[in-house]
């Protein structure tokens, strides 16, 4: 038997207000299912919607219409607070920029996510501490956020991203800043992490990008145009 | 979040603007400083004057001719005479009564060592010395003797004697003329209560009854001073005084006293009342100023709520929940307007300890004033911090994480 969705979007429909009384249309009907452990890719050009449906997924905004099974159960209604615990336990998010608290150690930006999950002191400093190291900047953790590299930076982001164990990592053009070094060796640690059974989403306009994950859907006008999945 | 965490990252924030956060509590510092400082200042005037009071004698009451005590330091009214003060001294039942002093007060005309001005002379009985217990330099006081011989001696005050023998000198022997009226000087006094000193260090006093016949040409006592042996029986000591100086004044039930009584414990009271209100009035003033830090607390804290828009997002992209970024802003404030709080204690305390040894008044400072501010300022923290604090909990996360 089939294993159920992790992820389901059931005709999601994303409007913004407009000045002049009417509306603008993000995203206009979309039906997706991301299964455990796949590696995504969104694509499109810029006011495709790509960026609109990455924060739905990542219920940082709430759809204007439609359903949103999060591991079976809808969460299109759920309070500030029960969204905010979802965020908190089941996604990890890589931004483009502002990815970490200014002026605040590598090691408090990973653990934060802990503080808000109430977890104990020793656990978080377990975790801070093996997290670091499987990213590899372990000898950075006093360091402060904008003392370190892009790179590096980015690094943080996904350990701070994974050190709460999530169902999903959302990761929004993770190496739209980085040179094209650095760019692949951040993509190779994803899909290192993705290939130990992390789920991955990734928004990209890149298409060498793109092509590290498994899996691309195209967008175009707030509407999925292809989805293909490499064999 | 954890309280302890919470607070690390609120002064780390705080640290990040030094400047601006220093500038902020400025506000409260003043504020808090000046309420501590006032108080401190109001608190130590009382105990000076209690101190000086209890010096006295707490054991003194006085009576003032007249209805009211306006009328009676005028000089209008003439409702006591020496039959009310032999009646008091004759009345068995007011065994408790220790010394009468009884002073007639005016203006004479003194010339004296080719010197001549007008100045304030007291006629007094031999009692007045028990009363006031001036320090003797030179001579003596007026004794039973000369006051009940209407003998033409005076004691002089050691400022009245600086007047017109200059410094340092003994005058006792010498003659003055008062209202070209012969005197001998056969005494120096001096009082070093800084109350009275003005007064009794300035007069000239006199046996009572000349004072009536030559210089006042009339019988009007200013006032009586009685002291008692037992303190804790004084009130009905007055009591009785009272109704003795009633029924010889043939006052009617309804009718007021012609007279007033008052002790020093009155006294005391009555000051320390209008210092405490004094205190307080000033006090309410200068925390005017804390509510201007305030604002200005609230201010700052809007301006840190916008600039931090995009960490605000971040923090709930990551987890925070609305009462997560609500407590964090809130503590924030609270910090700032508290470690304001703390440096303005400092500041008071060391401001009315150098202003207390500058004037020469007891250096007090309450616990309670401290607590009140300490707790003022908390509130301060929390009232202005809670607006801008809640506007940054309410953002949404993408709208957040979008500003620009």
């Amino acid at each position: 038997m089939r294993k159920p969705p992790l992820i389901e979007l059931k005709n999601i429909i994303k409007r913004y207000p407009l000045e002049n009384g009417e509306y603008y249309q993000a995203l206009s009907g979309i039906n997706l299912k991301v299964q455990s452990g796949e590696f995504v890719a969104i694509m499109g050009p810029s006011g495709s919607g790509k960026s609109t449906l990455m924060h739905i997924l990542g219920v940082l905004d709430v759809a204007t219409g439609g359903k949103y099974f999060f591991k079976e159960k809808d969460i299109t209604a759920n309070t500030s607070d029960q969204l905010a615990d979802i965020r908190n336990k089941e996604i990890g998010f890589i931004f483009q920029t502002f990815n970490l608290l200014p002026r605040t150690t590598v090691y408090k930006n990973v653990e934060r996510p802990m503080l808000y999950a109430k977890i104990l002191p020793e656990e978080r400093d377990k975790r801070v501490m093996d997290i670091l190291k499987l990213v590899g900047i372990d000898d950075k953790a006093n360091s402060l956020s904008n003392k370190i590299s892009g790179g590096q930076i980015q690094r943080v982001a996904i350990a701070r991203a994974l050190i709460m164990n999530p169902s999903i990592i959302l990761a929004d053009e993770p190496t739209g800043n980085l040179d094209t070094a650095t760019s692949h060796e951040i993509m190779n640690f994803l899909k290192e992490l993705n290939k130990n059974g992390h789920t991955i989403i990734l928004i990209t306009h890149e298409e060498d990008i793109a092509n590290f994950t498994k899996r691309k859907i195209r967008m175009i006008d707030g509407k999925i145009v292809s989805d293909t999945k490499k064999t | 979040m954890e309280y302890k965490q919470l607070l690390i990252s609120s002064i780390q924030a705080l640290r990040i603007n030094k400047l601006r956060t220093s500038l902020t509590m400025l506000g409260i510092i003043i504020g808090i400083s000046s309420v501590i400082l006032i108080v401190s200042i109001g608190q130590g005037a009382v105990a000076f004057v209690t101190n000086e009071l209890s010096s006295f004698g707490t054991n003194i009451f006085s009576i003032n001719p007249g209805g009211s005590l306006i009328s009676a330091t005028a000089g209008g009214s003439n409702t006591l005479t020496m039959e009310d003060v032999e009646a008091i001294k004759n009345d068995k039942s007011l065994s408790n009564i220790d010394k009468i002093a009884i002073v007639g007060q005016g203006t004479a005309n003194i010339s004296a060592n080719e010197i001549d001005k007008s100045f304030l002379i007291q006629g007094v009985n031999h009692e007045m010395y028990d009363v006031i217990k001036p320090d003797i330099i030179y001579g003596e006081f007026l004794s039973e003797e000369n006051v009940a011989a209407s003998e033409k001696v005076a004691v002089m005050g050691i400022d009245a004697v600086e007047d017109f023998f200059g410094e340092d000198t003994d005058p006792t022997g010498e003659k003055i003329k008062i209202n070209n009226i012969s005197f001998r000087i056969i005494g120096v006094g001096k009082t070093t209560s800084v109350l009275f000193g003005g007064i009794f260090n300035n007069m000239v006093f006199i046996p009572i009854d000349i004072m009536f016949d030559e210089i006042l040409g009339r019988e009007y006592i200013q006032e009586i001073d009685i002291s008692v042996k037992d303190v804790d029986t004084m009130n009905q000591t007055i009591t009785d005084v009272e109704t003795l100086l009633r029924d010889r004044h043939n006052l009617k039930e309804d009718e007021d006293n012609d007279f007033i009584i008052q002790s020093f414990q009155d006294f005391l009271s009555t000051t320390e009342t209008i210092t405490n209100l004094l205190t307080l009035m000033v006090a309410s003033i200068s925390a005017i100023s804390l509510v201007v830090g305030g604002v200005g607390v609230m201010n700052i804290m809007f301006v840190s709520v916008t600039e931090r828009t995009r960490e605000i997002g971040l923090l709930k992209a990551i987890g925070a929940k609305e009462k997560d970024i609500l407590i964090q802003f809130l503590i924030e404030a609270i910090v700032m307007t508290s470690i304001g709080g703390i440096i303005g204690i400092i500041l008071g305390i060391l401001g009315s300890f150098i202003i207390s040894l500058a004037v020469g008044i007891p250096f007090v400072v309450s616990a309670l004033s401290v607590v009140i501010a300490v707790g003022v300022s908390m509130i301060v923290g929390i009232v202005f911090g809670i607006y801008p604090a809640r506007r940054a909990s309410k953002l949404s996360p993408i709208d957040a994480l979008r500003y620009e």
